[in-house]
């Protein structure tokens, strides 16, 4: 009876258990793993439709060279891909893709780990400068980028008006019409509007490190500093290198933002991968070849998301 | 002593320095217009005004808009809290072969990028005769809300202690009752912070409402906003504030509301992995 009761539980045994014998407990198992299966056949069937399916239709996708308004069109194999590898915009974009995820990630790890120790300590009022932190993460991207587009006008824009007040500049910049300025742009915003994610995973963990290790650390005389770097950062060493990887996965793929503040512009400095399957699915219509873009996106991205499963899986475990 | 007011008045002016935007936001939509073009602009509006907002309700279709966001965002909501309770329930607490892979498999497609899925989908859509309907963007936020509400919803299920409902078993519960009168009661503040999660998403969400619909009788606030600034001739900056506080209205709600449970939903759906 107990073993039946545990079907859910952690009990090694009872799979192998139930495979060889014939007892009422194993019969139990039996039906309770075809419920199992048939709660969540509902999940399997909308992950087939929605997901598993247009994954698999993408890739097929990409062997085609088709029109998108009417479809026409025919089946080329590979050539998609040795066109634009031999394409100058794919390896444009690419580069930027790399520019902007490593520009805006180290900046929201940075400014992230730096607002969390602050957090951490006892600041008058620390719950409303929590929410106030927060917020840039949760609002839509379209009001963050309106709220920047409004901030950057380079004639009524405050952030000109600042500027040349404090006498930093002498002509307002055009914040993201023109290179580097809007690559530059793109990074602090998307540092500004994904940084509560660090800010947030790094608090909750900083509040699990315990005091002991401080007071030892005090008691042999380590300053402030000291302290940070050799309890609080090799704490934190696991949770960071998650983060890293989320981050970077989502960094990576980010449309939204790039696409409102720059549109890939000017010309296509700030295009990145995300930006150019849409672009040749949709403005130029090519969708045979924006899926064959998206694929090679997403084997690159493979690599990071591989690697972020699997330290999932040791945590999942632990 | 001294250091401690440093250290705050530091912290608070980092805090206020990331706020900024935002404040600057409510400000400028309660100028009226003329200060707007004010040099040097003020820091508060010297005449505070709502008619940036009383346009945006009035002259454009700002509500239409809005009540598409709410229908879309619910729907969706409902239809992945629903299936992915059932779902978490299988994954924490039944042994099937495969379960483990399933699992992996959520959290895959969690990652997957929108802009790939979305080539299919939109002929999908078109095939079935959904495009330009609230209907194809409810199924398209599935791809994303789904395996998200899975996954949160998996980590808060492993949190209720078994013998809870092994005590319920042991009283003659089917494992269903179980669930129904032992597990959900448990699970409630986890579907709540999850179902709301999931409905920021799906509020936010642009580029499969980009794609798929493209009418403003079925438009959600993120594309018609945009949109907004994209077709008027001279651009209102201060009606396009309104609609941002307007539109980030429902959010402070929802935000006010998670509070208790931010860190936790934070923590279970997304950091611990």
């Amino acid at each position: 009876m107990m073993a039946a009761m545990s079907t859910g539980g952690g009990e090694p045994g009872s799979q192998a258990e139930s495979r060889t014998s014939r007892s009422p407990q194993a019969m139990l198992e039996r039906r309770y793993a075809r419920l199992g299966l048939l709660l969540i056949a509902p999940s399997i069937v909308v992950f087939s439709a929605v997901i598993i399916y247009p994954l698999l239709a993408a890739i097929y996708l990409s062997l085609f060279e088709l029109y998108t308004p009417t479809l026409e069109g025919g089946f080329v194999g590979l050539s998609n891909y040795r066109e634009l590898l031999a394409r100058g915009e794919f390896w444009v974009s690419l580069r930027n893709t790399l520019v902007w995820t490593a520009g805006t990630l180290s900046l929201q790890i940075v400014f992230g780990i730096g607002m969390a120790l602050m957090l951490h300590q006892n600041v008058w009022f620390r719950s409303l400068a929590r929410s106030l932190i927060l917020f840039p993460y949760f609002v839509s991207t379209v009001v963050a980028v309106l709220v920047w587009r409004w901030l950057f006008n380079d004639l009524y824009g405050i952030l000109n008006h600042l500027l040349v007040e404090a006498r930093l500049i002498d002509m307002p910049i055009d914040y993201l019409g023109a290179m580097p300025n809007a690559m530059i742009s793109i990074i602090l915003v998307g540092a500004w509007k994904y940084f509560p994610f660090v800010v947030i995973a790094v608090l909750a963990r900083l509040q699990t490190i315990p005091d002991v290790l401080y007071e030892a650390a005090r008691i042999d005389g380590a300053g402030p500093i000291a302290r940070f770097f050799d309890v609080t950062l090799p704490q934190l060493r696991e949770v960071l290198l998650v983060i890293v990887l989320l981050r970077a996965i989502w960094d990576f793929k980010e449309f939204d933002l790039i696409f409102l503040l720059t549109g890939g512009g000017p010309v296509i400095s700030t295009q990145t991968l995300s930006l150019l399957v849409y672009k040749e699915a949709f403005a130029l219509n090519q969708m045979g070849m924006g899926a064959a873009y998206g694929v090679v996106m997403m084997a690159i991205m493979l690599v990071f998301m591989i690697f972020y499963i699997r330290q999932a899986r040791k945590g999942d475990s632990s | 002593m001294m250091r401690r007011i440093l250290f705050n008045l530091s912290v608070w002016s980092a805090v206020l320095i990331v706020a900024f935007p935002l404040f600057w936001m409510v400000v400028t939509s309660l100028k009226p217009q003329v200060e707007l073009w004010a040099r040097p602009p003020a820091l508060l509006p010297l005449e505070p005004t709502l008619e940036h907002y009383l346009t945006l309700l009035r002259d454009t279709s700002f509500l239409v808009y809005f009540r598409n966001s709410v229908l879309l965002s619910t729907a969706t909501t409902l239809l992945v809290i629903g299936v992915a309770a059932l779902g978490a329930y299988s994954l924490v607490r039944f042994r099937y072969r495969g379960r483990e892979s399933l699992a992996m498999l959520v959290l895959f497609t969690y990652l997957l990028p929108s802009v790939i899925l979305i080539l299919p989908l939109y002929l999908m859509m078109v095939k079935l005769g959904l495009a330009n309907t609230l209907v194809s963007l409810v199924l398209a936020y599935t791809t994303f809300a789904l395996p998200y509400a899975l996954w949160l919803l998996r980590s808060f299920m492993a949190g209720i202690p078994e013998d809870l409902e092994s005590a319920a078993l042991v009283d003659g519960a089917t494992r269903l009752g179980a669930f129904r009168d032992v597990i959900l009661p448990q699970l409630l503040p986890g579907i709540i912070s999850t179902a709301l999660f999931t409905f920021i998403l799906s509020w936010n969400e642009y580029l499969f409402a980009l794609v798929l619909v493209n009418s403003d009788a079925t438009r959600p606030l993120t594309t018609g906003v945009m949109n907004m600034l994209i077709s008027s001739f001279n651009i209102e900056w201060s009606m396009l504030m309104a609609a941002s506080v307007m539109m980030s209205l429902p959010l402070i709600i929802a935000f006010s509301l998670l509070q208790k449970y931010l860190t936790r939903g934070f923590g279970a759906g997304a950091v611990k992995g």
